[in-house]
């Protein structure tokens, strides 16, 4: 690395020592909250979309009810094969809000009970009906006795936690349908995590990988929680030997839950983002199943279809700096996944503007990662933390130019919409996908070869006036 | 002759799945069409959100307009948002804005939190105009929500200088529209006043340069481009300027005799009629050229049971195109909104057409399946929502013309005047050769 000028860089420094600048406060960003966009209650509504036949009511105003049936319904409908189902709401006004709105709620859960005879009415609380006291959960277990669907209610007003608390209390509210086991099924697991809609997780791709994985191993999925699950499958989620997660992130707190309540192991393996971490994925759930042996087959078979491309991986990325940044894609999660995949095959990580926000946020995954020895470079430069969305985008663009002319050898792993003179690695396109497992090693080696190929071409003026103005 | 026919209002129901969003929504759609402001959103952040698609459906461009947001969290709905809502204001003192709105929403309006005092007790230290607008989620629909914002920029941007502009007119409303690109039909009308030499004072809203409030008043004439909000701000331009609504009876120009008509009183109110003549007698001539150069395909369209499935700004004109031009026979009309002025229209409309089809106003997406399913119509004239609701109904054509839809299916094309009209019909042939597209081979190729 050349000498660099900090005039722009916020930190410089390890995970190890972010997290710790997070603990103790030193990181405060100008506005507080959560840094990803969903409010708890879009990110509750997201894993009870999760379940099929569900009918969701939320009790407030239209605005929260359309905003997530056209972001999340409507999307899985447009691109996963999934129909419309129904999403309902009090429709609350201010009447309701000076005057109480139970009355309302009792009366909306009988009528989507008789209009759509749904498996499950899930009841979610926004910040109407928990500012005026509104008791969803006491509601919603009175109304079941009079209704033939079963009743659930997360308490997901808006302002009641940062995005990630929503996944977590619908989860919790999700255990409450599991069942006592009448049996323990041998060789079955339930994959964790997934959310948004019946079969909608971050990528429809990796989610099949993992299926097929677990599938070559003799390993049965009861669900899939909560990427498209019954309520069946719910109900006998307990009955598994072992859970696992198709992100650790996202299922880390059902994972631990289940074990704590339930007793039901939970393989602790990160995002199987090349071959070391797709070994550890798929030994991490054979091994507690006694399963070593094909698992040793499956991996050392697989290993021979990807010879080539691990090859072109280690030619292709040894002795770099493989600069990965977080921004929307890929998200702090599977950034640091990359940025260990990139080390796995000689390239020495640097992880660009994983916001203070996002450490406080996950700070039980982030702990895990670094338990698993993972402690990539981290920078954070200034535009992260500049108030409004495009103003912070256009100076972090700034930034990263200046900083990758920095390193010598340097390659970009992130979203095409930075520009920073260096070979970029393209991993959003579709055609890239799985990312995961051995389909995902191919795809990605494909993907470097022609980030290197490509290096010199000149990106896009259109592109770059569209997103940064010059 | 006009039979009798079933009008249902709103819904009695408890619970209630929206093809609206809330009022925050809709004020946010219209102070974003102002050029160049900032828009803070008092709120949680899920709001925010809304806010985000409210600058999408506005064509806002993100290098020049600016949102923000306060991020509520437990700690400001227990004791108060007031302290972080200054501390963002005077924090926004970097950008260079002539104009912040900050919008409430349900939270900080439940907890008291008075966003006009904040305002008048720090806009002196801030060197842009801070208006609050007070449009919190459960105030209503988005269409409440664009009264709400209408009625504070007209109440606070608009001043009467006593004086009027000779043939010039203010837009109001454009972007309640369910056209996915409602730009053009804005557009279009800027062109066809044009032609006519009628200047625009202000569109309000939709690039709308702050100054443009300042001629509001000046305007002798006001156009309401929606039947699904903006009645309440043409009717305060009416009292408080003299303002004259025109082209108030008669549904927006879609189709021959709804562009005729709105032409024709266009051109009499500013004495261009000749223009109007002109306009209407070129546009009709161009559209049945192209329509035959093309090779219309009428076949299934010709007295086709037809239901129309938007809101009102696009549903009641669809009525007459539909039914005069394309032949077809609307036998449901949805629409999402319930305002009275909209009401009069079509039911005049329908005794005009003589037509009986079922009509619910202000219909909820479950109204809308259960009504296509009784009815059964054989082309819809819907969004993406009614593509999917009615995937088992089996309806042979659902024709995507209403949001939500593809943002990118087409770039700022006009459903008005004759261009618009021949966008309808790529649209409807479009849409029906797509339904006729083989899905699989009957039996694979060998080459």
């Amino acid at each position: 690395m050349r000498g660099m000028d900090n005039d722009y860089i916020a930190f410089r420094g390890n995970l190890q020592q972010l997290l710790e600048k997070v603990e103790s406060g030193e990181m405060v960003p100008k506005l507080q909250a959560s840094h990803a966009p969903p409010c708890k209650f879009w990110t509750a509504f997201m894993v009870v979309n999760g379940i099929r036949h569900v009918a969701p009511v939320i009790h407030g105003p239209t605005g929260c009810t359309y905003g997530v049936a056209n972001a999340y319904k409507l999307t899985s409908c447009e691109y996963r094969g999934v129909p419309l189902e129904p999403t309902t709401c009090t429709a609350l006004d201010e009447s309701n809000v000076v005057y109480g709105g139970e009355g309302k709620l009792v009366e909306a859960i009988r009528e989507v009970d008789d209009r759509y005879h749904p498996e499950l009415i899930a009841v979610l609380s926004c910040c109407c009906s928990g500012i005026i006291g509104d008791d969803v959960e006491t509601i919603a277990r009175d109304a079941e006795k009079s209704v033939n669907a079963k009743v659930i209610a997360i308490r997901s007003e808006g302002f009641g936690g940062d995005f990630r608390s929503g996944f977590e209390d619908a989860f919790r509210a999700v255990m409450d349908l599991m069942e006592p086991p009448s049996q323990t099924k041998a060789n079955t697991i339930n994959i964790l995590g997934a959310r948004v809609g019946p079969t909608y997780t971050e990528w429809l791709e990796d989610l099949d990988e993992i299926k097929r994985l677990v599938s070559a191993i003799g390993v049965e999925i009861n669900a899939v929680l909560c990427g498209g699950c019954t309520l069946d499958e719910i109900r006998r989620a307990r009955e598994v030997k072992l859970n696992a997660s198709w992100c650790y992130d996202w299922g880390q707190k059902l994972g631990d839950l289940m074990q704590e309540r339930f007793g039901i192991p939970y393989s602790r393996t990160g995002q199987p983002y090349g071959l070391r971490a797709t070994k550890e994925w798929v030994t991490g759930v054979a091994d507690p199943l006694g399963l070593e042996k094909p698992a040793r087959e499956l991996i050392r078979k697989e290993t021979d279809t990807v010879k080539t491309e691990l090859e072109s991986l280690r030619r292709n990325l040894n002795s770099k700096t493989a600069i990965v940044e977080v921004a929307e894609f890929p998200g702090p999660i599977r950034a640091l996944s990359l940025a260990r995949m990139a080390e796995e095959f000689g390239a020495r990580p640097v992880v660009i503007n994983i916001h203070p926000y996002t450490i406080k946020e996950r700070m039980p995954s982030i702990r895990f990662l670094l338990e698993s020895g993972q402690n990539p470079e981290v920078v954070l430069t200034k535009g992260l933390f500049s108030l409004g969305t495009f103003r912070s985008s256009r100076r972090t663009e700034l930034e990263i130019r200046q900083l990758v002319a920095n390193y010598d050898n340097a390659i970009f792993l992130g979203t095409p919409m930075r520009q920073p003179g260096i070979p970029q690695v393209n991993l959003t396109t579709r055609t890239g996908y799985p990312q995961y497992g051995f389909p995902g090693i191919r795809n990605i080696a494909r993907l470097v070869e022609s980030a290197v190929a490509h290096a010199a071409r000149p990106r896009s003026k259109l592109f770059r006036q569209v997103l940064y103005g010059s | 002759m006009a039979t009798e026919h079933e009008f249902l209002t709103g819904t009695a129901e408890r619970c209630h799945d929206p093809y609206l969003r809330c009022a925050l929504y809709g004020a946010a759609q219209t102070v974003l069409g102002i050029n160049g402001c900032c828009v803070l959103a008092h709120a949680p952040q899920g709001c925010n959100m809304l806010v985000n698609s409210a600058f999408g459906w506005q064509d806002a461009d993100y290098t020049e307009t600016l949102t923000l947001c306060t991020k509520l969290c437990e700690d400001e709905i227990v004791h108060g948002g007031e302290e972080l809502l200054t501390r963002t204001i005077l924090e926004a003192q970097e950008f260079n804005i002539p104009i912040m709105f900050i919008l409430s929403s349900c939270g900080p309006e439940i907890v008291g939190d008075d966003i006009v005092a904040v305002c008048e007790d720090i806009q002196d230290q801030v060197d842009f105009k801070l208006m609050p607008i007070q449009c919190a989620g459960f105030r209503g629909s988005q269409y409440d929500g664009t009264d709400i914002a209408l009625e504070a920029l007209l109440k606070n941007l608009v001043t009467d200088t006593g004086q009027k502009t000779a043939n010039s007119v203010c837009l109001i409303a454009p972007h309640a529209n369910a056209n996915p690109t409602w730009v053009g039909d804005l557009e279009w009308v800027k062109n066809v006043l044009a032609q006519m030499g009628v200047q625009v004072n202000a569109t309000i809203t939709h690039g709308t340069a702050l100054s443009d409030f300042e001629k509001v008043s000046t305007s002798e004439a006001s156009l309401l481009l929606s039947f699904d909000c903006g009645q309440k701000a043409a009717d305060y331009l009416t009292t408080e300027f003299g303002i004259e609504q025109i082209c108030k009876d008669i549904p927006l120009p879609f189709g021959f005799g709804n562009t005729r008509r709105w032409l024709t009183e266009l051109g009499k109110r500013f004495g261009a009629t000749d223009v109007a003549n002109r306009l209407i007698t070129e546009g009709e001539k161009m559209v049945v050229e192209v329509c035959r150069r093309k090779g219309l395909e009428q076949f299934f369209m010709h007295r086709a049971p037809a239901a129309i499935v938007t809101d009102a700004t696009i549903g009641i004109p669809l009525v007459r195109f539909i039914s005069e031009d394309l032949e077809m026979f609307p036998e449901l009309i949805c629409l999402r909104s319930s305002q009275e002025k909209a009401r009069e229209i079509l039911e005049k409309e329908l005794k005009e057409l003589g037509l009986s089809p079922r009509v619910i106003h202000g219909a909820d997406v479950y109204q809308s399946k259960v009504a296509l399913a009784e009815s059964m119509p054989e082309v819809v004239f819907g969004s993406n929502i009614e593509r999917h609701g009615t995937e088992e109904l089996d309806i042979p054509f659902i024709l995507l013309i209403a949001s939500p839809t593809m943002r990118f299916r087409i770039i700022n094309r006009e459903y008005f005047g004759y261009t618009g009209m021949l966008n309808l019909i790529e649209f409807i042939q479009n849409d029906w050769r797509e339904r006729y597209r083989s899905r699989q081979s009957r039996y694979q190729a060998r080459w």
